[in-house]
């Protein structure tokens, strides 16, 4: 389980997200949803330690995620990145197998249970078959595919998510955001920040909702994506008959 | 296969390199003077004046491939090369105040004590946790300053033939090489090169940018740093022995990376063989060019040749 308490964070001089206060547990798959600018980057990247916050806790498990080193937290919390860079002619595997980093020894040696993590993580992405080519030879999706595959090589406990379906086609983002579900479903906390509320609604166990860096509703789809939530984060009205819901066609 | 062949490439340029000067000596008897028999004249040039020479060359060559290698991985451009953080204009300018003075045995210690005063700079405005591109600017900044104070002192050289020497140190030699410069110049490149090749994996995490580098536990106040004393290192020991070579540690890591692919772990000691052979190579060059009354300085060399091979692996870059 993750707790955080009054977290308050930002860059240099400047907090973008104030007065933090809540908690995910295992299973659950998370939507972090608001408007540009909301803070939802800024609050990703605190947990994961990319930020260091001006005040406030994130407690993991019971322990401080600050006061663990910086492999230690590597090993808790998996990060996927809203950028999708990458060392352009890197074959697949090899970025995928970075997921593993965190593990290795002095000379970048990785052990063959953390080969097996890595084929099953390429596996549960379905980029198996992509494993050998090089990552500018990608499309988009496939490339955002390889970099969840990397991201799941670390398997930790939590996964963070940046965006992880911005600018990829309907079918790529359903089937993005089915492989977050199964990976809360099979135990980890996942927290994705989005865009997307019709998909936030369909795929989420809880929704956190940022508005000028501070948590204006938390809880259910449902309860958090009502007519007044979103007329006063998003100036949107909720569509009548609610959020619609697109599926892959197999 | 590809790294045996690399490696018998570099090997024989280093061998290679003992039979070439002016005095022609046959295969059996540089042979002979290598393990110490023959005449006391063959003896002298060979392991007094030839092996020091491609021993240098290798290990200088070595030292600018690799931390090209990690230079380019660690900003992610292609463009990078070790003087791009300033170590060889600060080794220059050390160097060439040593020269103003006419401390001429003191040039390599002033070189080194310039080199480290740029990489304390360096090491103190780039801070401890911002981006690439601050270390970029931060070795830009430094190495026009140093550039410009060498300029200045050359300006107000003492005399012509000061200046001179100024000149045509800062085009690069290996022709004064000699085994009491290897001693200071060889320990300092290893350390250097162990240095680069240890951040290698930290390197390759951050192909996948900052960020995702740091989620997954790279400290990167603590990669540069190592980066940057490793370069400086690297650099400064050649600078301070050689003068000033440049292109090897911009064009070898190209030429290594459509070979052996771009990962870091490799392509850092790759480079340095590389760079060692490739350095040697162009000794030889000068020394097959260099005639009587003229010399051909390897610094001006290494940049004719890499200059157009630079571009040709750039425009065939830009078209795939």
């Amino acid at each position: 389980m993750i707790h955080i308490n009054n977290l308050l964070s930002g860059y240099g001089p400047c907090d973008v997200i104030r007065n933090i206060s809540t908690e995910g547990k295992y299973g659950e798959l998370i939507a972090l949803v608001g408007p540009n600018g909301s803070g939802k980057s800024t609050l990703l990247k605190t947990i994961a330690g990319i930020i260091t916050p001006s005040s406030g806790t994130i407690k993991y498990a019971g322990e401080n995620l600050s006061s663990l080193s910086i492999r230690k937290r590597a090993k808790i919390i998996s990060y996927l990145a809203q950028n999708r860079e990458a060392y352009p002619s890197m074959p697949v595997y090899e970025i995928v197998e970075l997921g593993r980093a965190p593990y290795r020894g002095s000379l970048g040696k990785i052990s063959s249970a953390g080969k097996d993590i890595i084929e099953n993580a390429l596996n549960r992405t379905k980029t198996d078959m992509l494993k050998n080519r090089k990552f500018n030879n990608l499309s988009g999706g496939e490339q955002a595919r390889v970099l969840l595959a990397r991201a799941l090589a670390v398997d930790a406990p939590i996964l963070l998510a940046d965006e992880p379906i911005s600018a990829l086609d309907p079918a790529f983002q359903i089937s993005m955001m089915q492989t977050l579900q199964n990976e809360a479903k099979n135990g980890r906390i996942v927290i994705a920040a989005l865009h997307d509320l019709s998909l936030a609604s369909q795929f989420s166990n809880k929704i956190w909702m940022l508005n000028n860096g501070e948590i204006v509703a938390k809880g259910t789809p449902k309860k958090v994506l009502s007519a007044e939530n979103l007329k006063n984060t998003f100036q949107l009205k909720l569509p009548k008959g609610g959020f619609k819901q697109l599926q892959l066609a197999n | 296969m590809k790294l045996i062949i690399l490696i018998i490439c570099t090997l024989s340029c280093v061998l290679f390199s003992l039979f070439i000067g002016t005095v022609n000596l046959s295969f059996l008897e540089t042979l002979k003077a290598l393990i110490g028999q023959g005449s006391e004249t063959n003896k002298i040039i060979i392991r007094e004046l030839r092996l020091p020479r491609s021993i240098t060359g290798a290990v200088i060559g070595a030292g600018l491939g690799a931390s090209g290698a990690a230079l380019q991985s660690y900003t992610r451009n292609p463009l990078a090369a070790p003087g791009i953080l300033g170590f060889t204009a600060c080794a220059a300018l050390g160097a060439v105040i040593a020269l103003y003075y006419g401390y001429y045995n003191w040039i390599p210690l002033a070189a080194l004590v310039g080199t480290a005063i740029g990489a304390f700079l360096i090491l103190k405005i780039s801070g401890n946790r911002k981006s690439a591109s601050t270390l970029i600017l931060a070795g830009v900044g430094v190495s026009a300053l140093a550039t410009a104070i060498t300029g200045l002192t050359m300006n107000f050289s003492p005399n012509p033939w000061a200046l001179s020497e100024m000149v045509y140190w800062l085009m690069g030699s290996l022709n004064n090489s000699q085994f009491t410069d290897l001693m200071i110049c060889a320990p300092l490149t290893v350390i250097g090169i162990v240095l680069l090749t240890l951040i290698g994996p930290d390197l390759k995490a951050l192909s996948l940018g900052e960020e995702t580098a740091i989620s997954l536990g790279v400290s990167l106040g603590r990669l540069r740093a190592i980066l940057i004393i490793g370069s400086a290192l690297c650099v400064g020991s050649g600078v301070a022995i050689a003068g000033a070579i440049g292109f090897i540690g911009l064009f070898i890591p190209h030429i290594i990376r459509l070979i052996f692919g771009a990962d870091p772990i490799k392509l850092v000691p790759l480079s340095a063989i590389a760079g060692a052979g490739f350095l040697v190579f162009a000794d030889i060059i000068t020394r097959f060019l260099t005639g009587p009354g003229t010399q051909l300085y390897l610094g001006i060399l290494t940049s004719l040749i890499g200059v157009p091979f630079f571009l040709y692996l750039a425009v065939k870059e830009t078209k795939l």
